[in-house]
């Protein structure tokens, strides 16, 4: 790690005193904030603490009602995002705004042809000035893919090299690692030191503490608009961190309940396959247990839940549930069988982001509340919307406000919500904390550790390891399609789990 | 919203959405449930709300303009017997658009539904009217069994097939305007069962009974769609298909009852137009194809499925054939109604559009937490393609 700049640097970009209202509410309350050249910034904070609003304000989407923004020495107080991007602050936000249908190099280069008003678009002219941007770095990037195809990690480095067209000075990165896997993470590290040593200066916002902490030289940390906390990251560590975040201490110790071994197996997976995803996959889990499944990403963890869920159903192998033979041909099948799914991509798949709380939550169990006409018994459904609204502690004005108004944490507690109603046997979680802020992430976990202990069978599909160490009984690593380490006990450690994982 | 204050039980006024009141249910429920849904009502009703007014306002231009003809008893009479033809395609139009997709067939179905009714009654009564006049309730259940046949094609078509509804529906509806024009040899066919015709002149006070047959309608679908587990998982379908089938909703149940429910919808309002008219030909309503869509969208449907009100269906129809007549009574033509017809959807829209901008301007004094950012979206893409 490189030591960090010091303070008689000039700042490329600083914020003083910036205050922002929403009508009664203070978004921001006085923050400040330098960002030196060469350096890597890590901006956390829970979900509504004010860093999305920072950003805005920085970037020039939203104006500060006070206090000012000041890019190389200028002040800037009516700054607009145009403006911005010419001073050279670029947003690379998690969808990286990309166009699926172009290839890499009309990526990198054609929004800074259009924002130039060039008139003429010189197809010839592209690939050169692409070309330059991705040597420079060092990346192995094919110019001519259509971006559509590529991975995830490909379409951030794509989006990178379009900010360095606009001659960038300043790149705030929105959950850069979130989506990525080991080997990528370190790969977009090694491309964040090149930025650093053009003199760039990165802002990292993250939840993913442990890798911001390892490439970030400063960090500077938001509680309810305003910076409780801003210094050197060698000064930080995860708990302190994660402190200054919820401003209460963080419990993280492993905490699971003891088990009844005689338990017969709630589910039981037998040789399940399916060529191209995954092969002989053969596990149990009894009531009250908590497993946990990891593996990289393309590893085939995803695909082994939704072919328990029977969204991709196996080709072969057997599920069994409370030892009958349940034969999963679609999710309908699954559900019936007493399956439930909190999907990885929470907005698309696992939410009706327009509908109510309270819709959202019987979405999946419509015919368990029939009446004895078949129509809807009202007064059951509005018991379980009740019941679990306050029991998950959803943070609404009421289950009538739509879904789309709720932060990560409480998204993903109404999509626990929706299942917890089915009352199911097995719940299959993928990622059930990713994108969540911590103090969210730790009620989650223990609300699983509650429908455990009440006799559900869970399955959590993670790659993050403290998590599966707080909360797992066991773990399975999964490689290529393999279920290739089983750890259990003593041997469930963070450590331990990133090894196995990348073997 | 007064409901969140007064105790008062009609302080929540019993739309078709939200009606029958269980005397038994008691009165400290129904408080609690009248402030926890105030909110969402306020929201869900607005566009209904919205269509309250262009209807008061609608009937308060023309009540003025020329009250003689258009506050007429037998002009009150003609709106209350057309509008339900056009409301029951309408809100049959409401349920697939509600999916998300849409029925260009309806009108085609409705037509050759009335066709069906009017060859087998005039084809019986040829020999035996008097038999013909007995088997009155078999031949117009016939008409309705053509339309729910219909129904059933375009959700093979649109659940099993896969094909976009606009497509698979605009087939269809050529594929059943060409029967009708060959079974008719594209003249008018006349006949229909006494009894119906004598139906359709009844009135209950004032109110035509065809409009009443209307009214039953709309409040029957309005339950099945809001208290029915199949009508909210026809609402949940078409506000993320994703999500209703990681929901464990099956797409094809809900599309395959949708379209056939359509189907049936169009078959009783064949029903309606003999009702009012005693004939039947392959083009009676052409212009109703893209009428209905207007009503449908200003009645508060959403086009991309998941949101609608059949309570706003009602008053659109209503407002729509409020200004029809009203034309009429101001001897203004046709044209000059489907003039009318643009000017009205367009003005709702763009009254739509400063509404919802001057919301969330309103809506930024609550900022409450950020919107989560657009998460993993592209992660269950790459998990196949990403193995380094």
């Amino acid at each position: 790690m490189a030591s960090p700049p010091t303070a008689a640097v000039e700042p490329v970009l600083a914020v003083h005193g910036i205050t922002k209202r929403f009508g009664g509410v203070t978004a921001l309350a006085g923050v400040s904030l330098d960002l030196l050249p060469g350096e890597v910034h890590c901006l956390a904070g829970e979900n509504g603490c004010g860093k999305s609003t920072l950003i805005k304000i920085i970037s020039g989407v939203e104006r500060p009602d006070s206090g000012e923004v000041i890019i190389d020495g200028v002040a800037h107080s009516r700054m607009n995002a145009t403006s911005a991007i010419t001073s050279g602050v670029q947003v690379i936000y998690q969808d990286f705004s990309l166009f699926p249908n172009l290839t890499v190099a009309e990526n990198i280069v054609l929004t800074a042809e259009v924002a130039g008003r060039q008139k003429l678009y010189r197809a010839a002219s592209v690939r050169p000035k692409a070309r330059a941007i991705v040597d420079e770095l060092q990346l192995d990037l094919d110019l001519d893919s259509e971006v559509g195809d590529l991975s995830v990690a490909d379409k951030q480095l794509t989006a990178i090299c379009r900010a360095l067209v606009h001659a960038a000075r300043v790149i705030i990165m929105d959950e850069p690692t979130t989506a990525l896997t080991h080997t990528e993470v370190a790969r977009l590290f090694a491309v964040v030191e090149r930025l650093r040593a053009r003199g760039v200066a990165l802002v990292f916002v993250s939840h993913k503490l442990e890798e911001v902490l390892a490439i970030s030289q400063r960090v500077t940390i938001m509680r309810s608009g305003r910076v409780v906390t801003s210094g050197l990251a060698s000064d930080f560590d995860r708990r302190s961190i994660a402190e200054h975040m919820t401003g209460s201490e963080l419990d993280e110790s492993r905490l699971v309940a003891d088990l009844d071994e005689s338990a017969a197996p709630r589910l039981v997976v037998s040789h399940l396959d399916l060529p191209g995803a995954f092969h002989d996959v053969s596990f149990s889990v009894r009531p009250g247990e908590i497993l946990g499944v990891t593996g990289l990403l393309g590893s085939g963890r995803t695909e082994i839940a939704e072919a328990i869920f029977g969204a991709r159903p196996a080709a072969s192998g057997e599920i069994f549930i409370d030892g009958r033979r349940a034969d999963i041909r679609s999710i309908p099948d699954a559900v019936d069988a007493g399956i439930g799914y909190v999907p990885e991509d929470r907005l698309s798949q696992g939410l009706f982001l327009e509908k109510s709380i309270a819709d959202n939550i019987v979405a999946g169990s419509l015919d368990r509340h029939r009446n004895r006409w078949h129509g809807l018994d009202r007064a059951r459904i509005r018991a379980t919307i009740a019941g679990l609204f306050s029991d998950l502690k959803i943070n609404a004005p009421n289950p009538e406000a739509p879904v789309r108004s709720l932060s990560g944490g409480n998204a993903q507690r109404v999509v626990l919500a929706k299942w917890l109603a089915t009352e199911p046997k097995v719940l299959v979680l993928n990622g059930p904390t990713v994108g969540v802020d911590v103090g969210s992430k730790a009620q989650i976990l223990d609300l699983l550790r509650k429908a455990a202990a009440r006799g559900m069978a869970i399955i959590v599909i993670s790659d993050d390891a403290p998590e599966l160490v707080s909360c797992c009984h066991r773990v399975l690593v999964v490689a290529r399609g393999r279920v290739t380490h089983e750890l259990s006990g003593d041997e469930i450690t963070a450590e331990i789990i990133h090894e196995r994982m990348a073997a | 919203m007064s409901a969140k204050t007064t105790p008062d039980r009609r302080a929540t006024p019993p739309s078709p959405a939200q009606s029958p009141q269980r005397p038994a249910a008691r009165f400290n429920d129904r408080l609690e449930q009248a402030t926890r849904g105030a909110m969402a009502r306020v929201a869900g009703n607005r566009k209904t709300g919205r269509m309250v007014v262009a209807f008061v306002l609608a009937f308060s231009i023309f009540a003025i303009a020329n009250p003689r003809v258009f506050l007429s008893p037998l002009n009150m009479q003609n709106i209350g017997v057309a509008a339900p033809e056009i409301g029951v395609i309408a809100i049959a139009m409401m349920l697939a658009m509600l999916t998300g997709g849409i029925d260009l067939s309806l009108v085609a179905i409705a037509n050759l539904s009335a066709i069906t009714i009017v060859s087998l009654y005039s084809g019986i009564a040829a020999s035996d009217p008097a038999l013909a006049e007995s088997l009155t309730i078999p031949i117009l259940l016939a008409g309705v069994v053509v339309g729910i046949g219909c129904g059933v094609l375009n959700s093979v078509l649109v659940s099993v097939v896969g094909i976009t509804p606009i497509l698979a529906t605009l087939g269809t509806m050529q594929i059943l305007n060409g029967i009708a024009v060959v079974t008719t040899g594209g003249s008018t066919l006349y006949g229909a069962p006494a009894g119906l015709s004598a139906f359709g002149r009844t009135a209950l006070g004032p109110v035509p009974l065809l409009f009443v047959v209307f009214i039953v309608i709309a409040a029957l679908v309005a339950l099945f769609v809001s208290r029915t587990p199949l009508g909210r998982k026809i609402q949940l379908e078409g506000a993320n298909p994703v999500a209703a089938r990681y929901s464990g909703i099956s797409s094809r149940t809900v599309l395959t009852s949708t379209y056939t429910i359509g189907g049936a919808l169009a078959g009783v309002a064949g029903v309606l137009f003999l009702a009012r008219n005693p004939t039947a030909s392959a083009d009676y309503g052409a212009s109703y194809v893209l009428l209905v869509i207007v009503i449908a969208v200003l009645g508060g449907t959403n086009p991309n499925g998941g949101f609608a009100s059949v309570a706003g269906i009602v008053l659109a129809t209503l407002t729509l054939q409020i200004v029809s007549s009203g034309f009429t009574a101001l001897r203004l033509s046709s044209y000059e109604y489907a003039i009318a017809q643009g000017v009205i959807l367009i003005a709702v829209m763009v009254l739509d559009y400063l509404m919802a901008n001057r919301r969330s301007r309103r809506s930024r004094v609550e900022p409450g937490p950020p919107p989560t950012p657009p998460g993993l979206a592209d992660s269950s893409s790459t998990t196949l393609t990403d193995s380094h």
